[in-house]
């Protein structure tokens, strides 16, 4: 009898154990998405979660996302602005305009970047657990970045493909490459309902109406479209933006007046600080030290940056046959007399990134008057030039603006802050300007380069659907 | 029964046996071998059951006194342990048969045991003899060509890392392909290896097929290691003491070494001058090989007690141990506490209690750099600035730098070398000083682990028992990492203290019902249970940065906490498992399993699998017409065939690694934060694409085997023939960028891993006084995917940075490198700056136009080999003169390849100076060594693993001082190791940790250990 007794008790055990819960434990220190997003507060840590991935991981991993923080590879040090301080490794790729599809920065930023439309469309699809009063914000705030990454995107790499909501894997969409113009039907169409939807109460770390219309404008001024964008920056211009008196507290008093649109970090954490304050410098970072003044910029600033050279860069202090950029010196600190030398970690800096700032905006509106022809002298576009260079300390009025005058002066004012390269494509300078900049260092140029390759994981990934760019 | 009864019967008792004693007659005579008649000096025997006992002579003779009624135990190594009662007689001559019992012994199979000669599926076995006489800290080394089908890799050679152990190839394309560690019948988790002490193991089974290892089911699919721990014995506490001391030395490369003088002479002899840069290295007087440093050699000891004894009622195991082992590199040190008990009691006839505990403390300190980054220093680049090369500093640069400073390249910028005013520099890096880096940093892992169960058995009927086992592990590892003031270029201001805490519960029911019945020539076992387990983790990890010197290492030392996390995860598993073994008349062998497990991690209908598995043996040589046979022994023809699964994958890394490895059917959301005007918000984050569907990876195999016994038996040994197919793999797949992640875990993919195995042992002479025996292992298997889906032609890289690529192609193994085909080496004349530093190659070669077209592209590459080996072997023999025994294993592995991407570190490819110039003909067909199969090399190795001699005091010396045996022995690991001819790093086993569809990339890793060591064994 006992047996039988025994056998009750393996049976009753069995069944206990067996209940299904037992195999379906609950995480407990992360969320299952299943019943997530279900009220505007927790819509609106997905669009918290948008700036996160904007600001990129502040560390070495090849795998993670380094969004914003890689971004200078791609833009400035493509241009004639930048380049790597010892011309070696992938980085050089960049300086030499021969970058490669393997590139692995590549890879980065395109995963980087997708990843931050992914997290703009997690918002966008679930908007309809915002209240009616704040849904239209939500959904301009997450357009504004859709829009803002798009445009990057569309810009160094062409056609690309376009997703407006979440997909799967397996997803032809992954690779198939849409029109320039079709992307920008989206960009244009996603800022203006942010204009729309967005007032001017979030801060310079969020989308506000006047990023998005200080954003469109520049899309328009791409696309040709000069009164739209002349009316947009018109109307950024009554906001009461103002360029700050010192041009070095554009970037070292962060909460200040000039300051439109930028990538907000903070310093001393891991999870919000950013790196490339340090990879700016001689050996601080984890590179020794790249997004290095050329010696075309350095003669340019020198003879036309005005006051605001010395704030842009410097002579390495340890090797002065280098220059630096310095623009965003670790939260502020010079680095002392080797320039390298900090009391806290410069890896984890705070400065913000600056995407939009009124400067810029002042700089386009000439853009948006000059309109398709060669230069203007109307009134208007001499008193926002004017702006520009009487605080930079180049108080000679300027009475007619080329082109070129203002490509320079783009240049001067926005320099190390990735405007560069997008400016001299936009103004349509991108072959003469590039062509000639690869002559003078001994690199090979071609019109093919000013489009960044796909990364080559995502072609063998899509099995001959997505076409490289050509010439890689 | 009162006390006083009970001593009168003792007394009378011991009267009783006194009276008896005094009966005695003195037995002579003499032992000789069965085999060829010569009589066998040494043999001990005794009266059993008293200390009475004698040795025989060199004749064979002995005389010993007993008395009627007694039994006589004869005994000797190799042969088999006889028994002769004592009659009247006085003479007593015996011959002495040898020990063929190879196939008597008992085997210990998923939960039970089964004697080898039943047998049907393919399981071998290594007795701990075997093994303890290797002196290396880790169990899984010593097990290295012991075992055929069985490949373990020292894939790291720091002291205290995990080898990489693979049972018949790589099946699964997941992370896991390591077999399930099964510890007395108590499923531990792999690293658990680590913290077993060699003394402690009775023996190793490992279950190979599919059908042996069907029983555990879920986790067989890559094989199962059952590790037996030693138990009591009844009888008189034995007192062991083992110990070993070590020396240990890295095998060098010369190819990483090239003197300053000898690399001037070649520039002289090339360029017809020596540059500038050249002499400035020169002057520094300074030539250093920076293996000497990184690889600076250790030793390793171990001591370990035990004492194991009992009564007829309780038995009693435990031990201490204790081992120090101070790896070959620079600061890698592991010291190991263990202590083991193990106590079993029979209550009553039918019941019977156990409890195993064994708590272990390690302390690894690890090397906390990479080889690759210290082995590529230029010989000119001092550790320390002295008195010479203080003067070359840049004082502008670097006012205080001072004698026995660390010195950095950046310290020799500027200097003028004709005194013309005029700047030589040379550095081309402003690293740290890479000796710095390590010394200056302190990292160490510390861990505690306890593992135990109790377990109470109770026989319901004859026949009949039911065990419940409650068993389980708790780990709890502490990790600091320390950089300190001079670790780094930017000093104070990268100092920073990493601290975690991990806690891990394992806890393990099994309960198993076990019916044994033998009725007539039937003889049936039979198991059925079922088993729940589950794995609880807590992790809490800091790190505090802004300290301002080396003083207080700790988080309160820290200005500011740059990141602090903490979370918990849970798996489980549950099980429900039965088996039949059934033989009849010892010829027909029959045995049938199930198992059905269930885990937590796969999706809500797919979290059941279920593996069912059968094998059949026909044990040929009991039948009549070869019973008789001189020539077969024994000979059995089995086949298996079974189903069993994995669960274990790894995305590998990302901050949410474990909860997406633990909870992957749900869409997981994390935290995130971003910055709002210098105030930090917090976000939520989607952290996979999840899988409700993801299930179990199966794999089915079919396995035909024969044993034999030959020729008396002198040769024995097993082949078997096996395919296995693994499907549904377990993959964390690449897709693409687009859906806002890199990888999804997804069942993909098949996989087919072929092969054969031979074990072969041989008696080669069995003389008394001299014995020979060879064992020769070989394992020969071929990998191939199968099926890969939408995945096929998979083409990914490891690295971004270092984008050598790597291909799933079906209809070849599951991950070969690819690339392009070498076509020749740049002329130097078309090398930027071929004498500019020190070894330095070209980055770039020519490569072949493969299609013909006339350009170079994607379709010009191919597949440029595999790094799986397409045969290991062994080959063993052991000698056994007098009291002297000698030993030694060749293992050798071939046709496997790593990517050694360390060539572009060792030999400096990537420096401007090596870059092709813009004017080399040919431009197109110009790519970087790293893509090309330039880098592919052949990792075959033959190895001495162990060489051994050991001498056993003579036992009637030794009986005076009641000492049962003394072994005392020098044994020598890797003590020849030869390389192919085109492997340039120094260990072609070492692969960098990746997934297996990338597997085989190599980035100079470190060195392969030499080991001498002396030891000595004592039982009393």
């Amino acid at each position: 009898m006992k047996s039988i007794r025994i056998i009750i008790f393996i049976s009753v055990m069995a069944v206990f154990t067996s209940c299904e819960d037992y195999l379906e434990p609950a995480p407990t220190s992360v969320i299952s998405g299943a019943s997530f997003y279900d009220d505007e507060a927790q819509l609106m840590q997905g669009v918290y979660n948008m700036y996160d991935g904007l600001q990129g991981a502040n560390d070495t991993s090849s795998r993670s996302n380094h969004a914003t923080q890689i971004e200078y590879y791609v833009t400035e040090m493509r241009s004639d602005n930048t380049r790597s301080k010892s011309g070696e490794g992938e980085a050089a790729q960049f300086d030499n305009l021969a970058v490669e599809a393997t590139n692995g920065l590549i890879a980065d930023h395109y995963r980087s970047f997708y990843n931050v439309i992914f997290r703009a469309n997690t918002v966008l699809q679930n908007l309809g657990v915002a209240s009616e009063t704040n849904k239209a914000k939500i959904e301009g705030e997450a357009k504004f970045i859709r829009a803002y990454v798009y445009f990057n995107l569309v810009r160094l790499y062409g056609a690309i493909p376009l997703l407006d909501n979440v997909i799967g894997v397996s997803d032809d969409a992954s690779y198939i490459r849409r029109p320039v113009a079709e992307v920008y039907d989206l960009i244009v169409s996603d800022l203006n309902s942010a204009v729309v939807g967005l007032d001017n109460n979030n801060g310079r770390n969020r989308a506000t109406k006047a990023a998005a219309q200080g954003l469109l404008a520049k899309v328009h001024l791409t696309l040709g479209n000069y009164l739209d964008a002349q009316q947009l920056l018109e109307s950024v211009m009554s906001e009461g933006f103002a360029l700050e008196p010192s041009f070095s507290d554009v970037f070292f008093n962060e909460s200040n007046s000039e300051v439109i649109f930028a990538i907000g970090y903070a310093s001393g954490l891991v999870q919000d600080s950013q790196n490339f304050s340090a990879e700016f410098l001689n050996g601080v970072g984890r590179t020794v030290g790249v997004n290095y003044v050329t010696d075309d910029a350095k003669a340019f600033m020198e003879a036309n940056g005005g006051d605001r050279t010395v704030v842009s860069m410097r002579t390495d202090p340890i090797q002065p046959t280098q220059t630096q950029v310095i623009k965003f010196l670790p939260d502020g600190f010079d680095g002392g007399s080797d320039g390298k030398t900090f009391d806290f970690d410069a890896r984890l800096a705070g400065n913000d990134w600056i995407v939009l700032r009124y400067a810029d905006i002042l700089l386009m509106h000439v853009e948006a008057i000059m309109g398709s022809s060669s230069e203007t002298n109307a009134a208007v576009a001499l008193a926002s030039f004017q702006k520009v260079r009487d605080r930079a300390g180049l108080t000679d009025p300027a009475t007619s603006i080329s082109k070129d005058d203002l490509l320079a002066e783009r240049r001067a004012e926005l320099a190390f802050e990735n405007q560069r390269l997008y400016d001299i494509m936009r103004f349509g300078k991108g072959i003469d300007i590039l062509g000639s900049y690869a002559l003078a260092i001994g690199a090979n140029f071609t019109s093919n380069d000013l489009l960044l390759p796909f990364p080559q994981i995502e072609i063998g990934l899509s099995k001959g659907l997505l076409e490289q760019n050509p010439g890689y | 029964m009162n006390y006083k009864i009970k001593f009168t019967f003792l007394v009378s008792l011991l009267l009783c046996l006194g009276t008896y004693a005094q009966n005695t007659i003195s037995i002579k005579g003499q032992v000789s071998s069965s085999e060829d008649n010569e009589p066998i000096p040494g043999v001990n025997v005794v009266v059993a059951n008293s200390n009475n006992g004698t040795v025989t002579d060199f004749d064979g003779n002995f005389e010993i006194s007993a008395s009627a009624g007694d039994v006589l135990q004869f005994s000797y190594v190799g042969f088999k342990t006889q028994l002769v009662a004592v009659d009247n007689n006085t003479i007593i001559n015996l011959a002495m048969d040898l020990d063929d019992n190879l196939l008597d012994e008992i085997v210990v199979i998923g939960y039970g045991t089964q004697k080898r000669k039943n047998l049907t599926g393919a399981i071998s076995k290594v007795k701990s003899e075997k093994l303890e006489k290797i002196a290396v800290s880790r169990i899984d080394d010593a097990l290295v060509g012991q075992i055929s089908g069985v490949n373990i890799q020292a894939t790291e050679g720091e002291a205290g890392s995990d080898p990489t152990i693979r049972v018949r190839g790589t099946g699964s394309i997941t992370s896991s392909s390591s077999p399930l560690i099964v510890v007395d019948g108590i499923v531990v988790d792999n690293d658990f290896l680590g913290n077993l002490d060699m003394n402690d193991i009775e023996s190793f089974e490992v279950l190979k097929d599919a059908s042996s290892a069907a029983i555990f089911g879920a986790r067989g699919g890559n094989g199962v290691i059952l590790i037996s721990t030693k138990n009591g014995k009844e009888g008189r506490t034995k007192f062991t003491y083992n110990t070993y001391t070590g020396f240990k030395k890295a095998i060098r490369s010369d190819n990483l070494y090239v003197s300053m003088q000898d690399w001037a002479d070649r520039e002289l002899a090339a360029t017809g001058q020596i540059s500038d840069k050249t002499t400035y290295k020169l002057a520094l007087q300074n030539d250093r090989d920076y293996q000497d440093i990184m690889f600076d050699g250790g030793m390793i000891e171990s001591h370990s007690i035990s004492a194991r004894g009992g009564s007829q009622r309780t038995t009693f195991s435990t031990s201490l141990n204790y081992l120090s082992d101070e790896g070959v590199l620079l600061t890698d040190n592991f010291n190991r506490y263990s202590l083991r008990l193990k106590v079993d009691s029979k209550v009553g006839d039918k019941f019977k209690i156990g409890a195993n505990i064994s708590p272990s403390y390690s302390k690894r300190r690890r090397f906390d750099g990479s080889t690759h980054d210290v082995l590529r220093q230029p010989p000119w680049l001092p550790v320390y600035h002295n008195e010479h090369t203080i003067q070359f500093v840049d004082r502008n640069a670097y006012p205080d730098v001072q004698v026995g400073d660390y010195a950095v390249q950046r310290h020799f910028d500027n200097f003028d070398l004709y005194g013309d005013g005029g700047q030589t520099d040379i550095s081309t890096t402003s690293n740290t000083n890479p000796v710095a880096k390590i010394l200056e940093r302190d990292r160490n892992d510390y861990k505690f682990k306890l593992y135990g169960n109790i377990y109470a058995q109770y026989e319901i009927a004859n026949d009949l028992k039911f065990k419940t086992t409650l068993g389980g592990d708790y780990s709890h590892t502490k990790r600091d990492r320390w950089q300190g003031v001079k670790a780094s270029r930017n000093g104070v201001a990268a100092t920073r203290l990493d601290l975690s805490n991990g806690k891990r519960l394992h806890i393990v029911s099994d309960n198993v019902l076990t019916y044994d019945k033998t009725i007539g020539k039937h003889d049936i076992n039979a198991v059925a249970g079922f088993s729940a387990e589950q794995w609880d983790y807590e992790i809490e990890a800091a790190t505090g940065i802004g300290y301002t010197s080396d003083l207080v290492r700790t988080l309160s030392g820290a200005t500011t906490i740059a990141e602090a996390t903490s979370e918990e995860y849970q798996q489980r598993l549950l099980s429900y498992f039965g088996r039949i073994n059934y033989a009849y008349d010892g010829k027909y062998l029959v045995s049938l399993s199930a198992r059905r497990d269930g885990y937590s991690a796969f999706g809500p209908d797919s979290k059941y699998g279920f593996f069912p598995a059968a094998s059949a043996g026909w044990t040929l040589s009991n039948e009549d017409f070869l019973r008789e046979s001189k020539t077969v022994n024994f000979l059995k023809l089995r086949v298996s065939y079974g189903l069993t699964g994995n669960n274990a994958f790894d995305i590998g890394s990302g901050d949410f690694r474990n909860q997406i490895n633990s909870y992957p059917y749900l869409s997981l959301i994390g935290s995130s934060s971003a910055s709002f005007n210098n105030s930090i918000v917090n976000g939520f984050n989607p952290l996979n694409i999840s899988n409700a569907g993801l299930g179990w990876e199966k794999s089915v195999e079919v396995n035909p085997g024969i044993d034999f016994g030959l020729f008396n038996n002198r040769l024995t040994g097993s082949v078997d023939v096996y395919k296995r197919t693994s499907e549904d793999l377990l993959l964390d797949v690449p897709v693409s960028y687009t859906t806002g992640f890199p990888n999804a875990l997804d069942n993909r993919g098949k996989v087919e891993n072929r092969g054969i195995e031979i074990e072969l042992r041989t008696k080669n002479v069995i003389r008394p006084n001299f014995q020979w025996n060879s064992t020769f292992i070989a394992s020969r298997n071929e990998n191939e995917l199968v099926d890969f889906a939408e995945s096929n032609g998979l083409i990914t890289n490891v690295d971004t940075k270092r984008a050598a690529e790597w291909i799933n192609l079906v209809g070849n193994p599951i991950s070969s490198f690819y690339g392009w085909v070498v076509d020749s080496e740049i002329p130097a004349e078309y090398i930027k700056a071929p004498w500019e530093r020190v070894r330095q190659t070209n980055r770039d070669v020519y490569v072949k136009d493969l299609n013909g077209d006339g350009v170079i592209d994607d379709d010009d590459k191919t597949i440029l080999g595999n790094p799986y080996p397409d045969l290991v072997w062994s080959i063993s023999n052991e000698f056994k003169v007098g009291g002297f025994e000698l030993s030694f294993i060749f293992q050798g592995s071939h046709g496997a390849e790593v990517r050694n991407i360390g060539d572009q570190y060792l030999f400096r490819q990537f420096g401007s100076a090596s870059t092709t110039l813009p004017t080399a003909p040919n431009q197109g067909f110009i790519k970087q060594k790293i893509f090309t199969d330039s880098i592919v090399q052949n990792a075959s190795y033959v190895a001495l693993r162990t060489i051994s001699i050991g001498y056993d005091l003579p036992e009637d010396l030794l009986s005076e001082l009641f000492i049962s045996n003394f072994r005392i022995y020098v044994t020598g690991q890797n003590l020849m190791y030869i390389t192919a001819d085109d492997y340039n790093g120094l260990n072609p086993e070492s692969i960098n940790n990746t997934s297996p569809i990338n597997y085989g990339y190599q980035r100079v890793g470190s060195p392969i250990n030499r080991t001498f060591s002396l030891g000595l064994n004592l039982n009393f």
